[in-house]
């Protein structure tokens, strides 16, 4: 059996305080375009963090108690549902991508994992709504994507070509 | 060596122009999206069941609540165009959007399920859909 590394376990708890700050303080920031969904996403530069340093099964952890608190803290539920479901498959798509994508070309696993993000959200909208001219959003949602996951990528790479000495 | 590095190098060619195409999609899909063109007839739906349908040509100006178990929204009609001005929602997407122009785009209230739209000119599609 697998003994718990005491330090890896602290490092991940700051990880997901850290995550949370981040989330918290792009909900003060408001939103100028006038359609939902779109968001910066600060938190997951944490995230891609955690998928390059730590392993997959740490970072599905850490999103998960990241969504949970998120949506005690906020109080919106039904949007918190929304951002599972694409948070769930950008997660997916973004370990996978981590065996084909190398740290230098990190903010390109990102603006994948951000489309994915914003296709899984457009799904659990459209299933909870019923309601299928939401898909008109989904443009708007590619392009915002792009642009956003492209920028928390970057982040995450110059943190992670930047810290090489630190060993989780 | 040099082979890997340069079969490396395409890759990530191939990966970057794989997302510059997506992201083209996404900016002529917007522009469509943008440029469809509106009608007279509105409808408020919620929950997927048509509460009111609107002919704004005919509408006189007026303000009204939209009440549903999971919130309120006031809508209010002026010089034909339509547009929700208070929700008690936490996001307030839907008052923020303003007022309803594109046929392509509908003013959407996520938390409350609540949807005003534009009616198609035959309701063929979304009858198969619904």
């Amino acid at each position: 059996m697998k003994r718990i590394d005491v330090k890896r376990l602290a490092s991940l708890g700051l990880l997901t305080a850290l995550a949370l700050i981040l989330f918290f303080v792009e909900l003060q920031i408001p939103n100028p375009f006038p359609v939902p969904g779109i968001k910066i996403g600060l938190a997951n530069i944490v995230t891609i963090y955690v998928i390059y340093r730590y392993s997959a099964g740490e970072a599905v952890l850490l999103t998960a108690v990241r969504i949970t608190l998120g949506s005690v803290f906020s109080g919106n539920v039904m949007a918190l549902f929304y951002s599972a479901c694409g948070s769930f498959l950008c997660l997916l798509g973004t370990i996978f991508l981590k065996r084909i994508i190398d740290e230098r070309h990190l903010w390109l696993t990102s603006v994948f994992g951000a489309l994915l993000h914003n296709t899984g959200q457009m799904a659990a909208a459209l299933l909870v709504t019923q309601t299928p001219s939401l898909i008109v959003y989904y443009p708007f949602l590619i392009v915002s994507g792009c642009l956003a996951g492209a920028f928390t990528g970057l982040c995450a790479q110059i943190i992670i070509l930047r810290t090489t000495k630190f060993k989780p | 060596m040099k082979n890997v590095k340069n079969k490396n190098k395409l890759k990530y060619k191939i990966i970057i122009v794989i997302a510059v195409l997506i992201f083209a999609a996404g900016i002529a899909g917007s522009i469509v999206v943008l440029n469809a063109p509106k009608k007279n007839t509105v409808i408020i739906k919620s929950d997927g069941k048509i509460l009111y349908t609107l002919d704004l040509s005919s509408e006189p100006d007026r303000t009204f609540e939209i009440k549903t178990d999971r919130g309120e929204n006031t809508v209010e009609i002026k010089d034909g165009k339509i547009r929700v001005i208070s929700a008690d929602c936490p996001d307030k997407t839907c008052v923020r959007m303003g007022r309803l122009e594109s046929s392509a785009m509908p003013i959407v209230c996520l938390p409350h399920k609540l949807v005003i739209e534009f009616a198609a000119a035959d309701d063929g599609v979304d009858a198969i859909t619904e």
